[in-house]
């Protein structure tokens, strides 16, 4: 059923406009966007099981045949891509709801919210369906705009300041993403990504390597890649732990997708996988680094975002069916568990009262709830067994020892000591946070780094700090994520099964061109 | 055994409830949990011993052939007894060790259940994946564990030193596997041993996979962490850190070894680290005064001791090995809770104040002197039986054998005859230390502890010495294991095998280390005089500490949070990635025309003067109108270039561009703030030119490799099909509809966050118009021109007449409405002449913009009295609809349908599906230029009012009265941000 594709975008599109209208009736914009939010689950639920037994699906927008117009392509890697984030636009929605519905008026004003996060869904939905690079840019463009709008929610001093960084930087990464397309309908006269996979490879491979080049650096900067990262860690944090979290969890997530595509259809012929490797190994060590570094969760948590997406550079870099398929498999797990991590961090923020191990303490006895909520997702993302993480980082393992190099080698132990940091930064702060007793709390001031560090107004550690009761529906969401987490490895066979097919369809770029072009391309 | 495992992992999911009832007397239920599993193993010995292991097998990841299979063979038999005997033991002990207001009493309950649960299946599962999740499974438990006591710093520290500990080693082990796991094929525990993985590579894994084996199982180097986890309530010392966890590494160095003993790293790492852990660990636990760290460093030195024996790689070895890990598990376990009644019934475990327990404690004495004794290696204690078994097996080795080295035989038999003195000198200390009667020490007052937390104790040594009388049964138990590795099947554990050489060493042994606890004091000088051989708990702090500063020290480096260093960085990856890419091309154009007409270049010189010139302004007014001179030369190329839309969009897009930033600029301070020095300003120009040059050389490159014919050659007619001649507006109205779809979605979310910023609390509110707020607002203003009854602009008496020009206000006037007509004419015509939705929708918006600039805020609110959600919600609603509705009609999403139609002065016109999308184009852009009028325009007005009616209230010093419109209490607030 190739019709479903296009609702996934004109759904949120459709709600999005409708609580433009009715920006003044909050009850109805709330019911609206999560009308909407549950269709996308629903419809990519269905999706998803279709495409993976009768193959991919293709939209001609329009009734214009591709190249000349805009190809909607869902193969099993895009029904994965938007399967998992439609549940976490979900979750994130109702988080957010049940948040609002606690303390209305205050920095998430409902009129611009919604509208702006089901931009933001239609724009994610985009990026993965788009079979045509400028759509492709679209897609991140309405997702990157709606995100400027979420980030700067409220306009608090801070939020602006990190809302300068992080426009400023999608604009440039837009700018070269922009350029490489230009170029690149300059040297084969197409933007169909089908028709691209052909036509460059025709190209000699020097032009080749300048265009991919180009291209990942636009990429990289949204995928957070080092050393085009540093932007990250100084804007996600500031914003309000349910937008923070959607971010956290898609936004780097996208420009994956990207390096994915760019690696399997558009360049499939022109081989930088060394380059992959290498970069891979650094995003993960630096990034861990600086998680290290952190006094305050919401900041680990950045930095441990930026590490982790080193893993999965390291899969595309392996460029085998395994290692793409563990990579698929991380980023679902990614997806989820920082997703998970950043919503519960919004509870320990409400439970403590502060996000910095400076002011944060007795939380096991405050609440053991979020103490679980806590705990489970942080073993995952320290890679601790049975947990998604550690399934991820297997794959890869075993990825990269089927296909051994010195890189390679190198790019596991870099993972192997990246999954021990992790897990000593996140168990450290569990030390602090959760196990100190609130007496201890006095006086103590760690040796970490606080906050961005230009930022003048330093939090002040005297002010004493407020807590709100967690409302019911805030818990809920959390604790369905944690489990969905769980999921992720009880139900790890099957995931892993339609992770692997979809590497399989990768593997061999001329699926994608047969599907797009039944009839063969020119 | 995956029924049970999954039975036990429920009981501890209910512990704590359970435990809301029945407190402490939770402990008594949850012990039958390990109790009844160890009835299920023991009754699958007889099979297993007679060579048919216990399997099962359940699917869990087949792409990685991961699957969870379970083993019941030998070695496991001894060690799922070993778990889940003891560990029912220790649980049932715990119903009396804790009293019911314990804090966390249900967690502990839970964890330690779960702890059995999970040892028991780390040592039956088969799949070295599904063993390796049991293996982590335990550092987790264990980190909770030791941290039982939250509020003490030093066990939360050293839970997290044993957990970064153990995972180190862990993930190094993982690394082993993964390579042992690909080169052999496959998870199975069983044919990775029976078809050893050699050559280099096998050498590799394995000694990644012992690292793993010698964290868990605290040897040198990682012995530190075992003492500090004594944090940890002694039932929990007891089980996880005597009995049951810090065998794990044991087991491995056990299971691997059938297959990788001969391998020629194996036999040389075990022997060496498990003498000095053992002399070490001996030496250490000698000097102690906490009981319980005479345990933990005896515990140490016995784990480098079972380490030399299992490792060591023969059959007679491993005999030996298998009957200590045994005899060790129930003295060591028996130790533990004895000193736990000690430390509950007198407060202390410093055996300096503790006297005459012996007298006082008789039964507690006998049971600590049998495990001591068993520890010591007396007779007929299966300490004695295993210790001999290890002197006879050892002695065996030093004639050499087949393929064995003479050498690392008398390197073992040394090494442990002095680890054995170490530990009688010790276990001596031990029970002289807790039961003596010391002169000079006082008595001191015992609580009642009950005779029932004696049960567990008194087991254990029963087993202890019916283990030692009944060695026949235990060697039948353990004999089976050793089998499987190669060397003379001359061993079997007996308590009396004659006079022999191994007795003789057992005899000198226990002599010299009672000469050396008679000689304490002596030893004890030369302790102190002797450094510190191996600390490496310090270096390990050392360590942590110097990786914080290492992280601190470069993330602040990298992490400035400064904008422009991060897009220096980002720039400066451009140049040197596509430099250098360009620098190795060899595919250069053959030819390159330099322009298509003469005045290109001069309009690109333009262009790029500006460009400049925007850089270095100090203006902002001035830096916004140079930019605005970039766009308009853009302007002249699109037209030029023979796209007159373009050209028309472009122009109108950079016209309101600059109005937004002059309306922006209001509030923004004059000067471009000019904090950079020359320095940093000479790099950032000569990084920004060098990525113009850059991109200018990559674009000569791939326009000039172009070999296809591009796709836009067959426009013309696909416009045509699409009853359209302008081609740009088919294009994005039809063909590449699906793209303006997504940029009118962007409109619309820059629209909601200029309102966000503008606003705070959002748009939502009423649109203030003149019979409103505005009279009262203006006062002054409006009693100066009452006299004007005429306007031509119905707002323009609101404005003080300084602000007011006449002229303006007649040409808006005149001008407005022709000027709204036409873009509607441009919405209609767009699909075959200059013009489409995008531009009318501009050109409607700089009518408005007129409007505004002439007449002010309510001069807006008059002329579009609607709220400019209500236009982007509709438009954008309009244009979806489109998409979707045609998909009702059986079509692809956006496919167009037409009517033809013939009306006056528009001329023959075909309405089609696209025009309705066209018309959405149009409110959006419409009702974006509205709302950025309202929010940068209208809304800064008003705050800057309020701000001028607050000076002026200030100034008359009246009561400030309610000045901000109820309906928007954040205005006031929000204007001063």
């Amino acid at each position: 059923m190739p019709e479903l594709i296009p609702l996934m975008v004109l759904i949120p599109l459709i709600a999005a406009a409708l609580t433009v209208i009715f920006g003044r009736q909050p009850r109805l914009q709330v019911a609206i966007s999560s009308t909407a939010l549950t269709a996308t689950v629903a419809i990519s639920a269905v999706q998803i099981a279709l495409i993976d037994q009768n193959g991919p699906a293709v939209v001609a927008v329009g009734g214009w045949a591709a190249p000349w117009g805009i190809a909607l392509v869902v193969d099993r890697l895009s029904a994965i891509m938007l399967l998992i984030s439609a549940i976490m636009l979900l979750g994130v929605l109702i988080y957010s709801i049940g948040q609002g519905v606690a303390d209305r008026h205050r920095e998430t004003p409902v009129s611009i919210f919604h509208p702006s996060y089901l931009i933001l869904s239609a724009g994610v939905f985009t990026t993965f369906i788009a079979g045509d690079l400028f759509n492709l840019y679209v897609g991140f463009e309405v997702l990157l705009a709606s995100s400027y709008v979420l980030l700067t929610l409220g306009g608090t001093g801070e939020r602006i300041r990190a809302g300068v960084t992080y426009i400023i930087v999608s604009l440039v990464s837009s700018l070269f993403f922009l350029a490489s397309i230009a170029l690149i309908y300059g040297a084969t006269g197409t933007v169909n990504m089908a028709q691209l996979s052909v036509r460059l490879g025709e190209l000699p491979a020097d032009v080749q390597l300048v265009l991919h080049v180009l291209l990942l650096i636009g990429f990289g900067i949204k995928a957070a890649v080092f050393p085009l990262s540093f932007w990250l860690p100084d804007s996600y944090p500031t914003a309000p732990a349910p937008v923070t979290a959607v971010f956290a969890g898609l936004l780097t997530k996208v420009g994956v997708y990207a390096l994915i595509r760019t690696e399997t259809v558009l360049f499939a012929g022109h081989d930088l996988s060394a380059l992959f490797l290498v970069i891979g190994s650094l995003t993960m060590i630096v990034g861990i680094l600086g998680a290290l570094a952190q006094a305050d969760i919401k900041r680990l948590l950045s930095f441990t975002l930026v590490s982790h997406i080193g893993y999965m550079l390291f899969g595309i870099g392996l460029a085998t069916t395994l290692g793409l398929a563990a990579t698929i498999y991380y980023v679902v797990h990614h997806i989820t568990v920082q997703t998970t991590l950043f919503l519960t961090t919004g509870l320990i923020e409400r439970t403590g009262g502060a996000t910095s191990i400076n002011r944060l303490a007795g939380l096991l006895k405050a609440s053991p709830l979020v103490a679980i909520l806590f705990f489970i997702p942080a073993l995952n993302l320290g890679g601790i067994p049975p947990f998604s993480g550690f399934i991820g980082k297997v794959g890869l393992f075993m990825a990269g020892a089927a296909a051994p190099s010195p890189l390679v080698w190198i790019g596991i132990a870099a993972g192997a000591i990246t999954s021990l940091l992790t897990l000593y930064a996140l168990t450290r702060f569990w030390n602090m946070a959760f196990w100190r007793g609130k007496g201890e709390l006095k006086g103590y001031e760690s040796v970490l780094i606080e906050s961005l560090q230009e930022a003048p107004e330093a939090p002040d550690a005297s002010v004493a700090v407020k807590t709100r009761t967690v409302p019911a529906t805030m818990l809920a969401v959390t604790a369905g994520m944690v489990a969905l987490t769980v999921a992720l490895t009880v139900f790890a066979g099957p995931l892993f099964g339609i992770a692997e097919r979809a590497a399989e369809d990768l593997k061999t770029p001329a699926f994608y061109i047969d599907t797009v072009f039944p009839g063969g391309v020119q | 055994m995956i029924f049970s495992l999954v039975a036990v992992g429920i009981l501890a999911i209910a512990t704590p409830l359970l435990t809301r009832w029945l407190k402490a007397r939770v402990f008594w239920l949850i012990a039958l949990a390990p109790a009844a599993l160890f009835g299920i193993t023991l009754a699958q010995a007889p099979g297993v011993l007679a060579g048919t292991p216990v399997t099962e097998t359940f699917p869990w990841i087949p792409q990685l052939g991961i699957e969870l299979s379970f083993r019941m063979d030998p070695l496991a038999l001894l060690l799922a007894l070993i778990v889940t005997g003891v560990g029912a033991l220790v649980l049932a002990y715990c119903a009396r060790y804790f009293s019911d207001d314990e804090p966390g009493l249900g967690r502990f309950a839970a964890l330690l259940l779960a702890f059995a649960g999970v040892m028991y299946g780390l040592v039956t599962s088969d799949d070295v994946i599904v063993m390796f999740v049991f293996w982590e499974a335990t550092s987790v438990l264990s980190y909770l564990l030791i941290g039982h006591n939250t509020g003490r710093k030093s066990s939360r520290g050293a839970a997290l030193q044993a957990l970064t500990v153990t995972t180190f080693g862990g993930l190094a082990m993982l690394v082993g596997i993964v390579m042992l796991v690909m080169a052999s094929g496959t998870t199975s525990i069983t044919e990775i041993v029976a078809n050893p993985v050699g050559g280099t590579l096998g050498q590799v894994a394995i000694v990644l996979v012992l690292l793993g084996a010698l964290s868990k199982s605290a040897l040198v180097p990682f012995h530190f962490w075992l003492p500090a986890a004594m944090a940890a309530p002694t039932p929990v010392s007891a089980y996880l850190h005597a009995a049951a966890m810090v065998k794990a590494g044991i087991y491995i160095i056990a299971r691997f070894a059938p297959g990788y003993a001969d391998q020629p790293l194996w036999q040389p790492l075990l022997v060496t680290i498990g003498v000095l852990t053992m002399l070490v660990g001996g030496w250490r636990a000698m000097r102690q005064y906490d009981l319980k760290l005479i345990l933990a460093y005896g515990t140490v030195s016995q784990l480098g001791f079972l380490t030399i024996m299992l490792g060591f790689g023969t059959r007679d070895a491993a005999l030996a090995g298998a009957a200590l890990l045994l005899a060790h598990a129930l003295y060591k376990a028996t130790l533990f809770l004895v000193v736990g009644i000690i430390d509950h019934a007198t407060g202390t475990r410093d055996w300096r104040k503790l006297s005459g327990l012996g007298r006082r404690m008789p039964v507690l004495a006998v049971i600590a002197s049998i495990a001591v004794a068993s520890m010591a290696g007396l007779p007929p204690l299966l300490g004695f039986v295993a210790k001999e078994s290890v002197f006879a097996s050892l002695l065996e080795a030093t004639s050499g054998g087949a393929g064995q080295s003479e050498f690392w035989a008398w390197f073992a038999l040394v090494g442990v005859v002095l680890g054995s003195v170490l530990t009688v000198a010790y276990s001596l200390r031990f029970i002289w230390g807790a039961f003596s009667t010391k002169a000079d020490v006082g008595a001191i007052q015992l609580h009642n502890t009950g005779f029932g937390i004696l049960t567990a104790p008194l087991v254990l040594s029963l087993a202890t010495i019916g283990g030692g009388v009944a060695a026949g049964t235990v060697d039948a138990l353990v004999a089976p294991y050793a089998d499987t590795l190669p060397g003379p099947h001359e061993q079997h554990l007996a308590l009396w095998h004659g006079f022999e050489p191994a007795l003789a060493i057992s005899a000198g042994v226990l002599l010299l280390g009672f000469v050396l606890m008679r000689r304490r004091r002596q030893v004890a000088r030369l302790q102190a005089k002797l450094p510190q051989a191996v600390d490496a708990g310090r270096e390990y702090v050392q360590f942590m500490r110097a990786l914080d500063r290492f992280a601190a020290a470069l993330t602040t480096r990298i992490q400035r949070g400064g904008l422009p260093a991060y897009l220096a960085v980002i720039i400066g990856v451009f140049v040197l990635g596509l430099g250098l890419s360009a620098a190795l091309n060899r595919s250069w154009p053959e030819g390159v025309v330099p322009w298509d007409y003469a005045v290109q270049p001069f309009i690109a010189l333009v262009m790029g003067m500006a460009a400049i010139g925007a850089a270095i302004a100090g203006h902002r007014m001035t830096a916004v109108l140079l930019v605005g001179v970039t766009g308009y030369g853009l302007v002249l190329l699109f037209a030029m270039g023979g796209a007159p839309d373009l050209a028309l969009t472009q122009a109108l897009v950079e016209t309101l561009t600059v109005v937004v930033f002059v309306l922006v600029l209001r509030r923004l301070p004059q000067q471009i703030a000019a904090r950079n020095k020359a320095v940093r300003k000479g790099l950032r120009a000569a990084l920004g030119i060098l990525a113009g040059t850059v991109m200018a050389v990559i674009a000569v490159i791939a326009l000039g490799a172009r070999e296809a014919a591009s796709i836009s050659a067959e426009l013309p007619a696909l416009a045509a099909e699409a009853h359209g001649k302008n081609i740009v507006n088919v294009m994005l109205v039809d063909i590449r509809a699906w793209d303006t779809m997504g940029e009118i979605a962007v409109l619309v979310a820059v629209a909601t966050g200029v309102a966000s910023l503008v606003f705070i609390s959002g748009r939502a509110a009423p649109v203030e118009r003149m019979e409103g707020g505005g009279e009262r607002r203006n006062r002054p203003v409006l009693n100066s021109s009452a006299v004007s009854r005429q306007t031509w602009l119905l707002a323009g008496r609101t404005l003080s007449p300084q602000n007011r020009s006449i002229i303006i206000e007649v040409l808006v006037r005149l001008l407005f409405h022709p000027a709204i007509i036409v873009s509607i004419y441009l919405l209609f015509v767009g699909h075959n002449q200059p013009g489409g939705g995008f531009a009318g929708g501009l050109l409607a918006g700089l009518a408005l913009v007129a409007r505004y600039l002439a007449g002010g805020r309510y001069e807006l609110a008059e002329a579009v009295p609607i709220d400019a959600g209500k236009l982007l919600g509709t438009g954008l609603l309009l244009a979806v609809g489109t998409a979707l509705s045609s998909m009702f009609f059986g079509l692809q999403v956006l496919e167009s349908s037409w009517f033809e139609a013939s009306i006056p002065v528009l001329g023959e016109i075909s309405i089609g599906t696209s025009t309705i999308f066209d018309i959405g184009v149009y409110l959006v852009v419409f009702g974006l230029v509205l709302d950025i009028l309202r929010s940068l325009g209208s809304e800064v007005d008003r705050q800057q009012e309020d701000q001028e009616d607050d000076e002026e209230d200030a100034e008359y010093a009246r009561p400030s009265t309610s000045d901000t419109n109820p309906a928007k209490p954040n205005q006031a607030e929000g204007g001063s941000r």
